[in-house]
């Protein structure tokens, strides 16, 4: 036995490595292939070719028709970085398939597509835009927090793109203005999702529940939901930025979106009365039991469940949601506008844009602005329009590619008075911060709440503070 | 490391005082140590002076940082946040001193000894800590979910339904819950190691003591346990040190919350500086991570290189 055994584990030890080395090597050969089928480094050893061709092609022509801008559009070449933060699965394939739209478009662009953890990528984001090789071009998120890198000189100015793509007729106002900073643009938004409360219809029927239009209605519905045995709304609050959700909605319905917004910008204290007054909305609701027990059990996706299974009744969500629910499911789902608490107050809506930027030191500028170019046209904006249901910024885009269910969120946000983008893009990181865990704290035990909002004036007051 | 650097560095050195002419050979150990020395000083002791001199600065991670002078680390002794960290931190640090060292040495005891199946069991003991904390975080997070988690069900199928809670969502009891899965990891580590230490006692000591009318207990207690010392050292120490760094376990199954409840100092530093970009103020918190970290390593330091004095 015992000489065996040695031999036997060296033998072992010997394939382990083997099969470690193997597998390593058949990794490195593979990702091009595994990514893409083999069509695809056909395609890639022509561009090569084809890139000779089109250089000595090239040079002749703009000597000769300079006015033709179509050929210098054709020439940026080169590595292209792009870095993106869409790493759910459904919103991850569309993404791929855009690039290589791309590709396919721009053969002489080698570009090099990197998807990161949506949570990884907000962390990562400075470290990208602090190093002297930055990715070329990324996602990001439109308003404050692309603001503060367009303050600090990180974000490359394209306003170039903006007047040759015709974008300054072709996108409305609204996105310009978010693009914008001092009359020159530096972001391509290129899709917003809006916000709504979502509801499982067979449920809400079963309990003969009507979709609450007001928030006396909500609170019915609460009741009528509990008797039937159901929790009236999911929420995990694992991640905060749900509970946000509710801050935000009950915010704006209860002292309308200017204040909000003040608020968010830090011109407002958070000792004021009237956040108080949300927070007395909120607790009315915590009193009915109107959410499930446990919210910050769970992640925002592992509550859906409960709602395919008639556990749980409505769900207040972006339009991502529907990326969660499994398609044989999605017609159970429908959504309403937040209900109304004060009729004289206007309304606001969560709508948060995502786009595009290059950074400003990126090392192939010309490749970056193509890509923006491209993901900013009206094809690209329909393709994700017509394969995630998000909504295009674009003007020219057919509404009647739209299904209903996009029909019907543009009519949400057209109906809206003020559209914010989100609690934790609207206000600094760190105050965001600052307020989920508030909030997360608040819904465990509302009677803290003074406490509470004492200690986040004392927190707003520091941090905008330190901001100038 | 450093420790073994040196002494390897002295071999050759007392070698060649016997052998060799003085002036060749003096500047030899030396010339070794300045690769390792080079990669210390630029890897470990550069970025600890470096953290430093930024826990004084209000760097954003993008500005060019500014100095503050002590302002973060006045903001960090009246920051509540702060004081939850060093509680959770003391909570874990007890934990792990008590629970899976008796454990550990109870299991290293009972499988010491020629039964059948020992080397399976030891095996199944072990394992656990082989995961990596991620794979552990996820796999107690789904045992802790309130609906339908291994736990809850449980209980309930026992008709203890009635005890069934949200654990993680709980503020009192996440800290303790998190506690419970780095435990169960680290049993079995703890019985490797006095398993191995074990081999080192002489069994004709324990007889002896046997022969002199010594129960098992009092052989236990008065001849191995004394003999064990050092193993029982590096055991403490070594969970000392882990309960300071936990982190991941933390991040994966509350990522500090509810509100805070379960955050440590690793977590409350990786979420100032990842997530609010205050890498300045989390500087702060490592300094102070650190200097709480070297008291213990600075003990342990000195109790080894005092063993070793006496060899």
């Amino acid at each position: 036995m015992s000489r065996v055994t040695p031999q036997i584990t060296i033998l072992a030890a010997i394939a382990a490595v083997a099969l470690v080395a193997l597998i390593a090597l058949g990794c490195q050969s593979t990702p091009p292939a595994a990514q893409a089928p083999i069509i695809q480094t056909v395609v890639v050893r022509e561009t090569q070719v084809v890139e000779k061709v089109v250089e000595k092609v090239v040079e002749k022509p703009v000597e000769k028709v300079v006015e033709k801008q179509v050929v210098v559009t054709a020439a940026p070449k080169g590595r292209l970085v792009y870095n993106s933060y869409q790493s759910d699965p459904e919103p991850r394939k569309q993404d791929a398939d855009l690039v290589n739209l791309f590709r396919q478009k721009y053969p002489n662009i080698d570009l090099e597509h990197n998807t990161v953890d949506h949570e990884g990528f907000k962390q990562a984001i400075r470290t990208y835009l602090a190093s002297s090789r930055p990715p070329d071009v990324m996602t990001w998120f439109a308003g404050n927090r692309a603001r503060f890198f367009i303050d600090k000189g990180l974000i490359m100015d394209i306003s170039d793109v903006w007047k040759k793509e015709g974008w300054l007729e072709k996108y409305p106002k609204g996105f310009q203005a978010l693009s914008s900073v001092d009359g020159k643009q530096y972001f391509v938004p290129t899709s917003y999702y809006w916000w709504a409360l979502y509801y499982h219809k067979p449920t809400l029927e079963k309990a003969g529940v009507q979709p609450p239009k007001t928030f006396d209605d909500l609170l019915a519905a609460c009741d009528k939901l509990r008797a039937a045995g159901v929790a009236p709304i999911a929420i995990g609050t694992k991640a905060p930025w749900t509970a946000a959700g509710w801050f935000d909605y009950l915010n704006m319905r209860t002292n309308g979106p200017d204040f909000h917004i003040n608020l968010m910008l830090g011109k407002e204290k958070y000792d004021d009365p009237r956040v108080k007054k949300t927070f007395d909305n909120w607790k009315k609701m915590l009193d009915k039991k109107c959410f499930i027990e446990n919210p910050a059990s769970y992640a925002w996706q592992e509550v859906i469940p409960f709602m395919l299974q008639g556990k749980a009744g409505m769900y207040l969500m972006g339009q991502f949601i529907m990326d969660s629910v499994p398609k044989e499911n999605q017609k159970d789902f429908d959504f309403v506008r937040f209900p109304i608490i004060d009729p004289s107050v206007k309304i606001g809506e969560d709508a948060p844009t995502d786009g595009y930027f290059a950074a400003a030191k990126a090392p192939n500028p010309e490749a970056a602005k193509t890509f923006l170019a491209f993901l900013g046209s009206k094809e690209a904006q329909e393709y994700f329009a017509k394969s995630l249901q998000r909504l295009p910024t674009h003007g020219d885009v057919d509404p009647k590619i739209f299904s209903p269910e996009t029909q019907k969120g543009i009519e949400l946000i057209k109906g809206a008075d003020y559209v914010a983008q989100f609690y934790d893009r609207d206000t600094t990181p760190e105050m965001a911060e600052k307020g989920m865990a508030a909030f997360q704290d608040f819904m465990a035990d509302p009677s803290k709440i003074d406490g509470l909002l004492t200690n986040l004036e004392k927190e707003r007051a520091r941090i905008f503070a330190e901001q100038q | 490391m450093a420790v073994g650097r040196v002494e390897a560095g002295q071999r050759p050195q007392a070698r060649a005082r016997k052998g060799r002419p003085l002036g060749v050979s003096q500047w030899t150990p030396y010339l070794f140590l300045v690769v390792p020395l080079a990669l210390f000083l630029m890897w470990v002791i550069g970025p600890l002076f470096y953290s430093f001199y930024l826990s004084l600065t209000n760097w954003d991670g993008i500005s060019a940082p500014k100095l503050v002078g002590l302002a973060n680390y006045r903001r960090l002794f009246a920051d509540p946040i702060f004081y939850t960290a060093v509680w959770n931190n003391v909570k874990w640090l007890i934990s792990f001193i008590t629970v899976p060292v008796i454990m550990g040495l109870a299991l290293a005891m009972a499988l010491n000894r020629n039964i059948p199946g020992a080397r399976l069991i030891k095996a199944i003991f072990y394992s656990p800590y082989i995961l990596s904390l991620v794979v552990v975080g996820l796999i107690f997070g789904w045992i802790y979910l309130p609906a339908g988690g291994l736990l809850n069900s449980t209980l309930s199928t026992l008709g203890l339904g009635a005890l069934s809670k949200g654990w993680l969502s709980d503020k009192g009891l996440a800290t303790w819950c998190i506690i419970a899965a780095a435990v169960w990891r680290q049993v079995g580590y703890v019985m490797t190691l006095y398993l191995a230490g074990l081999q080192g006692v002489d069994p004709s000591l324990v007889d002896a003591s046997k022969v002199d009318g010594a129960n098992s207990w009092q052989a236990f207690r008065h001849v191995i346990l004394p003999l064990l010392n050092p193993v029982t050292v590096v055991v403490v120490v070594i969970s000392i040190i882990d309960s300071l760094r936990s982190f991941d376990l933390v991040y994966i199954m509350t990522r500090g919350g509810p509100a805070n409840a379960s955050t440590v100092m690793a977590n409350f530093m990786y979420i100032e500086a990842f997530n609010n970009y205050n890498m300045g103020y989390a500087a702060s918190i490592a300094v102070i991570l650190f200097l709480i970290t070297s008291i213990f390593i600075f003990i342990y330091l000195a109790r080894v290189m005092a063993t070793e004095m006496e060899y």
